[in-house]
Order: C-alpha cells, then structure tokens, then sequence
C-alpha cells in the first residue's frame, strides 16, 4: 500500500468556521505540547503559588498585630475584633491582586513575544503559512496558547485568594472582579507581545518592544498623567472658579495598575481611603466625606483642593464656597476597571488583527478577503496584472528584502 | 484523449525586488506525473519562482497557475493541492516524530481517523518507521530532510514542490533521497523540484527548465534540449582490429557526407578502439551508416550516440546566452 493511496482524499470540506476552529485547536495543541512536555511548566507553576502563599502569610505576620492594635485591640470589642479581620483580609487581597497583575504584566508578553519570529528564526514559518490554515487561526491560536498557561496559573492562584474570604474584608464580586482585571490584562499585553513578534524579524527585538510598550503603559502612563496634570495647572493664577483642571484621565484607560487599584479601593474600609482618594483625584474630585479629610491643598491653593459635597457614594465637585459645580461623579469603585479591561479587550483585538495582516505573505493579503473562487478554473486569457504589490508596508518590503 | 489540465503553468511570470527582477517573464509548463527539474546557479530565480507557486510570495506581473488555480487569486485552495518543502526550514525540535506528521496532517484538515495510519504509511516511505516516537531533534539532518518531505506528503497533494531536497545531504542520504522521488513519482505525484547540482537531476527529470538570472534559457526533456543545443549528434563508435583497420575505417567514414568531422581514436580497456564522429542526421540514417559500415567489413561492437550530461548541456546554455550577450 502506498501513501497516496491511502492517505486522504478530498474530504467534503467542513465550514469556514469550524474549519478555522479546528485550525486554532491544530495550534493550540501543538504548542501545549511542547510547552507542557516535562517539568519546567509545573516547576514555574508551583513556583508561583509558593511565593503568593509566602505573601499571603507574610501580610498576615506583619498586620494581623497591628490590625488588632488600631482596631481596638485595646479594649477587646466584638467590633474591634471584626474589624481586626476585616482589615487582614483586605491587605492579603490587596498584596496579592497587586503582585499577581505585576507578575502578569511580566509573564504574558515573555509568552508571546516569541511566538512569530521565533517561527521566523527557526525557518518554520513558511512551512506554517503555507498550509491552508487561514493566518488569522494562526495567530489567534498562538496567543491562545501562550495565554493559556497565564490564564491557568491566575486561575490557580484562586484558591489562595480565597483565603481573604475566611477573614472578611474582600467578597467573592472583588474576587471575580480582580480575576477580571487580570484576564483582560493577560490579554492585552500577550497581544501586544503578539504583535511586535510578527512585525519583528528577531525575537529579542520583539522583547525589549514589548516591555518597553508595557512600561509605557503602567509608568509611562502614570508619569505623563502627573506631568500634564502639573504644568496644565501651572499656567492658572490659583483663584480658579469651577472643576479642577487635569490630564484626561482617557489616559490612564490602558494603565492595567489603575484597573487593580480600583478593584482593591472597593475592599477599603467604607469604600473609601487612600486609593479611593486617589482614584477619586484623578477624576478631578475630591471626596470630603462629612468634612473629616482635610482639605488638600486649601481652598485657595488651586484646583486640586477643590471641595466636593457628597451624600452617600455620590460626590459633587463643588467650588470654594461650597457651590456645586457641573457633573455629578460616583466616587465609588467600579468607575476604572470596566473601562479599563474593555479598553483591552478592544486593543487585544485590534493588535491580533494587525497581526494577522503582517503574518500574510507580502501582496497575498487581498487574496485571503476574497471569496474562494471554484476550484479548476482554465486560465483565464487576460491577464491578473499586478496583485497589488504597491502599498504594503515599508515594513514588510524591507523584511521581504533582507530574506533574500 | 482529453488533454489534461497541466499541473504548473506560468505564463510571463515576473516577481521584482525593488528595482531588481529576480524572475523575468518566465513560462512554464508541467504536465500531470512529471518530474520537473529547475536548473540554475545560486541567485537564479529558482526559490522565487517556487515561493510564488507556493503562494508565499506575490507576482510582480503575469500569471501562474497550479492545477488550473491562479495562485494569487485563490492561495488556500492552491495549498490543498501542494506540498511545499522550502530550500531552508527549522523543524520543531520538541516534537516526536509522529506528533510532527500529525500537527501538520492537523494543519490540511486530515481527519482525525486517517491520521494515524497515513502517518505510519508516510514514516514507511521516507523510512522513518522505527523513529516514530523519537524527537525530531534527535534525527540526523538527512533524516530531517525526509522528515519535511513526508510532512508534504501528509494531505495526498497533486504536486510538490520541493526546493533544493538534497542540498547538505551526503551521497547515500542524496541516493536516498532520489530513490523516494522516484517512488513518489510511480505514485502518480507530480514533482517540482530544484537543484544545482546537475547529474542528480539529469537522471531522474522527465523534463527541465534551465534557468539564469531570471530567465528562462531553454525549457523541455533534457534530450530535447540536447538536440536544439547542436545540429548534429555525436556518434560513439568502437571497433575491433589492428591500427590499419581502424584507420581504414577512419577514412571510410570521412567520406560520407553526412559526417561533419572525425575525431581522433582511443584505445578501449577491452581492446576496441573508439572513434567519434559528429553525425548530421535522424535516427534513421544512424542506423544506415550502422548497416554501410558492417557491409563494409568494419568490425563494429559499439555503436551509440554520446548523451551529453545536464552539466554539458547547462554549460553550453549559459554559455551561448554569455556569448551573445559580449557580441
């Protein structure tokens, strides 16, 4: 028997979406296989849950004392006790949730940023493409393997975050909330390494690009958001009337730590504190609430100290002498991270996308829009022309020029 | 008989690099289960001409066409029909050997019931049984190369092309190599294949395409390419007897007219003598000069025409185009 003889014939083709369902599998298996084989993958996994165990319990050691001491300790009050409680378990899940979105910012482009030029470095690419998988199914299996050990290692972490459950302090929403947060950001900064590795030739470039980008966005944001905030203040006489002047705070839309910080702000202690504060600053308010926070930076002191009557949750900016000013902004949390995880569901789309289109072979791209035309044709007698070599990016002619 | 659809057809096939042409007009013809060698130096326009047929790179201008599909038109149904090894290729290195097969059976849509016998036929035929379950990085590089060749092999296309397959192979992998071809191509497959090394072309190439610096010098079975390349054929003729004899026969040749000119005698091993003669002529009137000479009372024992090497022949080629190109 030979090989043509039995190897397949011409199965009736499935459709386009299952068929590019099966071609995302076809990749996501193949790359767990390697990636899973042996013990490096369990090793960093266990790793890992090992030093957020260690904070979970560090956290505890250091502010189990303190909590009963500010909490009333003192007097040994039911309250007091509760609160002590209260307060561990919304440091853990602080500690924690932060740590976890550092070690993800970290850890999901290092999965990505190889994924394409390491197929370029190690000459496989051009047997991949030239199969019949359609590029999209390429890369969007690629970025969900790579994804699928960040997903399983935040997921894994669950059961320790649950701890903070047993003490109060943060509820299975901030739980969900955080897990949220984190998966978005997974998403948006694998994506991103995603696409610097098919726009980039060698792997080490797309790394160092990657990282730079995801700088970018978490201190990079943050310090241009100060910066603007300063010098759009600076040019004001100090006597301002209105809403206090600042950056856009669109800005802080792609910062993954602002998303976090709202997720743990909402665990503070009546839903307000120092994060809530923050967060709230950065909206251009600042809550006063029952007119216990001092004033920051005084009522002549420029826009930032501007006061804000609240009742409840819900805070007016109000001017120095106590007159409402225009919108009315919700201080609680939960303004940040829906806009923030939905920024980066739309950016991880975007930059797959992108990735697709420089992962095609030059001047092929509009071939793979069209629709396939019957099999067999004769050749027509006038000729296709020029399939539109002309506007392919600069980019993908001079990667086109250093492959020959 | 229907004429078939041919398996590869270009036609004024042109792909720029900037302002550099890599391939010049070329026009291609393969049939169904032909061999189909690509000749040419480094840099000739062999690999541009097969990436394009691979649809992994546009034309700059005219048409190609694999099994009747224009490729840039239709790339994903043209890569149904084609199995592509390039001239350089990584392998997965962590991989088994039959996971390798079964991702790529996996990328053409194999169902999953096939698979595992179609990889065991394949492994057999590129006589990888036995490394079934080994990892690829494990293989030797010939290995390896048979390993790409099976992993073309995995969705029964009609043609494959194959980009330098013996290149950084030693001489037994390269026989190795030339033997699964041969068995591919009684299998019914069509091969495109490239190579400058010219003899192992030459023995198994049903047809060639000679190819310099994007252009196509000449195009057909190496015996027609032969023919065009000069008038007359050379006629290898070794004869038994003392010197007289041969001399004899040396002079009774010089007087027919369609022999242009005689070139010296060479002792054989065996004793023959051999004389060479560029003959002007068909077939048939070899076989006259043959019947003249016996009943002349030569004593003939080898009678042949001298076929000339695809390394003679790609010589001659380039070497035309070169003169030309000085005049």
């Amino acid at each position: 028997m030979t090989a043509s003889d039995t190897a397949v014939g011409r199965p009736t083709r499935p459709s386009a979406v299952r068929e590019f369902g099966a071609s995302v599998v076809t990749i996501m298996v193949k790359e767990l296989r390697s990636r899973m084989r042996g013990r490096r993958a369990f090793i960093v996994l266990t790793v890992y849950l090992a030093i957020l165990a260690l904070i979970t319990y560090g956290v505890y050691v250091v502010v189990a004392p303190n909590a009963r001491g500010i909490t009333g300790g003192g007097f040994g009050g039911f309250g007091g006790q509760a609160n002590a409680s209260a307060l561990i378990g919304q440091s853990i899940f602080t500690l924690l949730s932060i740590f976890q979105l550092i070690l993800v910012c970290f850890i999901a482009p290092a999965f990505t940023a190889g994924q394409i030029s390491l197929e370029r470095e190690k000459q496989t690419l051009d047997l991949l493409i030239s199969t019949p998988m359609r590029p999209g199914a390429i890369v969007i299996g690629k970025l969900a393997a790579a994804l699928a050990f960040v997903v399983l290692m935040i997921v894994a972490a669950v059961p320790i975050t649950a701890i903070v459950l047993m003490y109060g302090g943060a509820s299975v929403d901030d739980i969900v909330r955080q897990q949220l947060v984190l998966l978005a950001t997974a998403l948006a900064l694998g994506a991103i390494g995603l696409f610097f590795s098919a726009l980039l030739k060698r792997t080490q470039a797309a790394t160092v690009l990657t990282y730079i980008t995801v700088l970018a966005l978490t201190l990079g944001t943050t310090m241009l958001f100060i910066f603007w905030t300063v010098v759009v203040n600076q040019g004001e006489d100090g006597f301002g009337v209105g809403p206090p002047k600042r950056a856009p705070e669109q800005l802080m839309y792609v910062n993954p730590g602002i998303a976090m910080l709202d997720v743990v702000s909402n665990t503070e202690p009546g839903g307000f504190g120092g994060i809530s504060n923050l967060l709230a600053q950065m909206r251009g308010n600042v809550p006063e609430f029952g007119g216990n926070v001092p004033e920051v930076g005084g009522n002549f002191g420029g826009e930032i100290g501007a006061e804000v009557e609240c009742v409840g949750d819900v805070c007016r900016p109000a001017d120095q002498f106590g007159n409402a000013v225009d919108d009315v902004v919700d201080a609680s949390s939960g303004y940040w991270w829906p806009r923030i995880s939905l920024t980066f569901v739309l950016l991880a789309g975007l930059l797959t996308l992108a990735a697709t289109r420089l992962v095609v072979p030059v001047g092929m791209r509009w071939a793979f829009r069209r629709r396939a035309r019957p099999a067999a044709l004769p050749p027509p007698a006038v000729g296709v022309g020029d399939p539109g070599d002309e506007g392919a990016p600069v980019i993908q002619e001079l990667r086109e020029e250093a492959d020959r | 008989m229907m004429t078939a659809t041919p398996v590869v057809e270009t036609r004024g096939l042109v792909k720029r690099y900037g302002d550099q042409l890599a391939v010049a007009g070329v026009d291609l013809l393969v049939g169904p289960g032909e061999i189909y060698g690509l000749v040419g130096p480094n840099g000739a326009g062999k690999t541009t001409i097969m990436k394009i047929l691979a649809t992994l790179l546009a034309p700059s201008a005219g048409e190609a066409y694999v099994t009747g599909i224009p490729v840039d038109a239709d790339p994903l149904e043209v890569r149904r029909r084609i199995g592509y090894m390039p001239d350089f290729y990584g392998v997965y290195d962590d991989l088994r050997v039959w996971e390798y097969l079964d991702f790529f059976a996996r990328c053409y849509g194999v169902p999953a019931n096939r698979r595992s016998t179609m990889i065991g036929e394949l492994l057999e035929v590129v006589g990888l049984t036995e490394k079934r379950d080994g990892y690829v990085e494990s293989l030797s590089r010939g290995m390896r190369q048979r390993l790409c060749l099976a992993h073309t092999l995995v969705h029964d296309p009609a043609l494959l092309i194959l980009d330098e397959p013996a290149s950084g192979l030693d001489p037994r992998a390269r026989v190795e190599m030339r033997e699964i071809l041969r068995e591919l191509r009684s299998m019914g497959k069509t091969i495109l294949v490239s190579s400058h090394i010219l003899p192992e072309l030459g023995e198994m190439c049903t047809g060639v395409a000679i190819i310099d610096r994007g252009r196509l010098l000449r195009s057909g079975s190496i015996h027609e390419i032969e023919r065009s390349l000069r008038a007359s054929a050379l006629l290898r003729i070794d004869l038994l007897g003392d010197e007289a004899a041969v001399n004899a026969a040396h002079e009774w040749l010089g007087t027919d007219a369609r022999i242009a000119d005689v070139l010296g005698a060479t002792s054989n091993a065996d004793g023959a003598v051999r004389i060479e003669a560029s003959f002007d002529g068909p077939p048939e009137a070899q076989a006259d000069l043959l019947r003249a000479m016996v009943e002349a009372g030569h004593r003939v024992v080898g009678f042949s025409q001298a076929t000339s090497d695809l390394e003679e022949i790609f010589l001659k080629v380039t070497g035309q185009i070169d003169e030309a190109a000085a005049a």
